[in-house]
């Protein structure tokens, strides 16, 4: 018996061993790319290597919202401090119970119009459509059936009167110059069907006309640790998928994507929770059955203020969402995994999704439970599982406090001491403790998922600090 | 190797990466202050140079010493110090004097060409950048750096070659710019956007009329993107083509994109002689040919007459979604009555009569933002 356990230890200690180190290369790549990129960018536009602002390619901005009464006016009133000429703001009100409709027509004067809708992706009937033109740019309101996010933003889509739409959270901010710089990859190479923005927790922030003027740590300890969370991914991870063509994810959060290319993909799929890797995914396939030259890129310059949870039961159900959704995507495009026609998509994106992503709360619980074992049949190296786990903690932080510093860094932003001390604290927390929480919370998601297939998920929103 | 070997080796590279980060963010930071050293080393430099230049008596100004050209030329060969130089001139932008002495430094800029030219893409793209914003070559009439601009247009990098035809928009020829095209249609690799060229050529500083001529000169030489960019890029600066764009519109083997362009072209400079030919585009049912009739319907905004109306409310009934709002737009342009259009209103065809409602209410909704408007100003105005 205690040698089939410690043979079954020993199996399990060289996966681990191969599984960190597979993990520890990957961080230490991607960070690596990360701030060679952001540095590299830093001295581009020092050297004036950079479209000017004086071409405009027309964009719908399409804004999905499901009771967000709290937060829609800020998020519009950003929109319209965007420096930008030709774009559209269209507004999806998903069926909202709350006074979402009502805050946009009092706010911006919007009246009802009978609007003809071509009606060229499914989605939910409109209810009524509101329009304003006394403003920098027309802003439309559409109130439908509730039938999720995705079916709000297919709905948007079919709204859309540009050859380019992109889309954004409800309870996020646009910085005033992120539709100019989300647009470039755009002018740069006419092969790029979809870009995706850099997203960062506004908690904190102090925002006037779309410039954030003040930014700290926020006060919550779980949304200073996402703030970290965030700059890992953003800034590492996703620049090194830009350079192979391999993103599978644009954030939901901020996203332009070019509209003939989607609609002809079948847009959003309101059956899935995570929409917008779906499309991201499917754009990939999309274009290459179709033997159609794409690119979907990434942009760390084109920024996105978004509210993170700050209560540790909305963080959950976020993280739950999101798993779903990964799981979702992954499932339902299983076809790519070892598919030679996809190529670093299959191979590198799409494997590192499905191991570290989808699969990581299995193994890294699993880890936990196997070490447990072991401590009870006294098989365990104390002083090693003891380094191991410092090493690991150590690693993480640094790399955190890595993607943390270049971001500070290479966008000109002002670190306060304090901030800095709460970082290198935190970072060690959130990789330590946060990151075993979640997941849990990401083991379980899949319990009973598809009786939430249409929610829109409810956190608590706070007023954002927009002037 | 033991495992604890590679954890440690994997913790050393990451302290070493965070070490780098900080050492470069303090690098950074010292930037302005590097930035400001050299642009006061210029200047001292330079007021030498002007003090020694003063004019005789008879106000001939003296000549630039030859050694001063030569460290002009080494030190603005690192692109720190022309970064610095850059910042300087826009200080001294309305000094005379300081003119004067740019006027002098002729070789060492057209030197620079041939030092940026081998360097990396980045520096040669600030290079081209430098040169447009100052125009330096306008007030100096050398051809040699219009034909060394030419070479950076076939770099691989984007910024380089759209700075270079910035560049040459902001002081070249228009037999350099229409060159500068066909240039930059070598590398089909690295293609730029029709909107970058058509905006770049539309920064032309100098006679647009004769640019204007030297592309048509070339337009067959150009490829599709290109030819739709200077399509667009005529049609925004001139009305003087008609004909050439006629013929392009007249003729079916033309890229429909080209074609468009041309239709586009003649809603903005309306030809009666195009009229007819508008009509029959509008009137064509062919569900296959709807662009043309959704393009000129817009374009028919900008013609009268009983028969283009008609033709329009017809269009409203048209199977495509673009056609109807085009027409409803054009009709809208054209100050229809809410009476003429009654018989649409009223009829049995729910799509037109939904276009022309939303068309109807989209013309009050902006009587009231404009009402409005005037309202705020007169607010502000406190009258």
């Amino acid at each position: 018996m205690r040698e089939g356990i410690q043979l079954f230890l020993w199996w399990v200690e060289c996966f681990f061993i191969l599984y960190m180190v597979g993990y520890a290369s990957f961080l230490f790549l991607s960070v690596t790319v990360g701030s060679s990129d952001l540095y590299a960018a830093r001295r581009r536009n020092l050297l004036k290597n950079e479209l000017g602002n004086d071409y405009y390619v027309p964009v719908s901005v399409i804004v999905p919202a499901h009771n967000e009464e709290v937060t829609i006016e800020a998020t519009v009133r950003s929109l319209l401090a965007l420096d930008y000429r030709l774009y559209e703001i269209i507004v999806v009100d998903d069926g909202s119970t709350d006074g979402t409709s009502r805050v946009l027509q009092e706010a911006f004067g919007m009246w009802r119009i009978d609007r003809p809708i071509q009606r060229r992706i499914d989605c939910r009937p409109e209810e009524a459509v509101y329009e304003t033109r006394a403003w920098k740019v027309p802003i439309t309101l559409v109130r439908k059936q509730n039938g999720g996010k995705a079916d709000a933003l297919n709905m948007g889509i079919n709204v859309a009167g540009y050859p380019y739409f992109l889309c954004i959270d409800a309870d996020s901010v646009l910085q005033h110059d992120s539709l100019e710089k989300i647009v470039r990859p755009v002018l740069e190479d006419p092969t790029v069907v979809a870009v995706g923005g850099a997203v960062r927790p506004c908690n904190g922030a102090e925002i006037e006309n779309g410039r954030v003027v003040r930014y700290r740590m926020p006060r919550s300890l779980l949304a200073s640790m996402q703030v970290l969370e965030y700059d890992r991914s953003f800034l590492a991870s996703r620049l090194l998928f830009d350079r192979f063509n391999g993103n599978i994810i644009i954030s939901g959060a901020l996203g332009l994507f070019r509209k003939d290319v989607v609609v002809s993909a079948g847009g959003y799929d309101s059956a899935t929770m995570g929409e917008d890797m779906e499309l991201a995914v499917k754009l990939h396939v999309f274009c290459r059955e179709s033997g159609r030259p794409y690119r979907i890129r990434y942009v760390t310059d084109a920024i996105c203020w978004t509210q993170v949870p700050e209560r540790l039961r909305d963080l959950c159900r976020q993280r739950r969402r999101w798993h779903i959704g990964l799981f979702q995507s992954m499932t339902k495009y299983r076809n790519i995994l070892a598919n030679p026609k996809y190529g670093a998509v299959s191979f590198v994106s799409y494997f590192y999704f499905l191991l570290y992503e989808l699969f990581s709360p299995y193994i890294e619980i699993f880890g936990l439970v196997t070490t447990l074992l072991a401590f009870l049949v006294e098989l365990i190296n104390v002083p090693f599982m003891v380094l191991f786990f410092g090493i690991y903690v150590v690693y993480s932080a640094v790399l955190s406090m890595t993607a943390f510093l270049a971001r500070v860094h290479t966008v000109d932003m002002k670190l306060y001491p304090t901030d800095l001390l709460k970082a290198l604290g935190l970072c060690v927390v959130e990789v330590s403790c946060l990151r075993f929480v979640l997941a849990w919370v990401r083991m379980t998601a899949l319990i009973g998922y598809r009786k939430k297939k249409h929610s829109w998920g409810t956190i608590t929103r706070q007023k954002i600090e927009y002037k | 190797m033991g495992a604890e070997t590679l954890l440690y080796g994997y913790g050393l590279v990451c302290l070493s990466m965070l070490a780098y980060n900080l050492v470069y963010s303090v690098y950074l930071r010292a930037g302005d202050r590097r930035l400001r050293r050299r642009m006061e080393k210029l200047q001292r430099r330079i007021e030498a140079q002007l003090r020694a230049a003063q004019p005789d008596p008879a106000g001939t100004p003296r000549p630039v010493q030859v050694s001063h050209l030569t460290w002009m030329n080494r030190c603005l060969s690192r692109v720190s110090y022309l970064l610095a130089f850059d910042h300087l001139l826009e200080c001294r932008a309305g000094d005379a004097a300081f003119r004067e002495y740019l006027r002098q430094l002729q070789p060492v800029f057209l030197y620079l060409a041939t030092v940026y030219r081998r360097r990396e893409d980045t520096q040669a793209a600030y290079f081209c950048h430098f040169l447009a914003r100052h125009q330096l070559q306008r007030h100096m009439q050398m051809d040699e750096i219009q034909r060394a601009l030419l070479g950076f247009l076939g770099r691989p990098s984007l910024y380089c070659r759209v700075n270079a035809l910035k560049a040459l928009c902001a002081f070249g020829s228009p037999e350099t710019v229409a060159e500068a095209l066909l240039e930059l249609q070598r590398r089909p690799d690295t293609l730029l956007h029709e909107k970058v060229i058509t905006e770049c050529l539309l920064a032309y500083t100098g006679d647009s009329q004769a640019l204007i001529a030297r592309l048509w000169e070339r337009f067959d030489r150009f490829t599709v993107q290109l030819q739709r960019a200077v399509l667009d890029y005529i049609r925004f600066r001139s009305g003087g083509s008609g004909a050439e764009m006629e013929a392009i519109l007249r003729d079916p083997g033309r890229d429909k994109e080209l074609r468009f362009a041309a239709i586009r072209y003649f809603g903005r400079y309306p030809d009666p002689a195009i009229r007819g030919l508008l009509l029959d585009f509008v009137r064509d049912d062919d569900p296959l040919h709807w662009e043309y009739a959704a393009i000129a319907a817009t374009a028919l905004a900008a013609y009268g007459g009983e028969d283009v109306e008609d033709a329009l409310l017809q269009a409203l009934r048209s199977p495509n979604w673009y056609v109807r709002y085009n027409a409803s737009a054009s009709l809208e342009a054209h100050g229809l009555q809410y009476e003429d259009m009654l018989a649409v209103l009223h009829g049995d065809d729910r799509y037109a009569r939904e276009m022309l409602t939303y068309r109807i209410q989209s013309r009050a909704l902006e009587a009231r933002a404009a009402a409005g408007r005037t309202e705020r100003e007169e607010a502000a105005a406190g009258v």
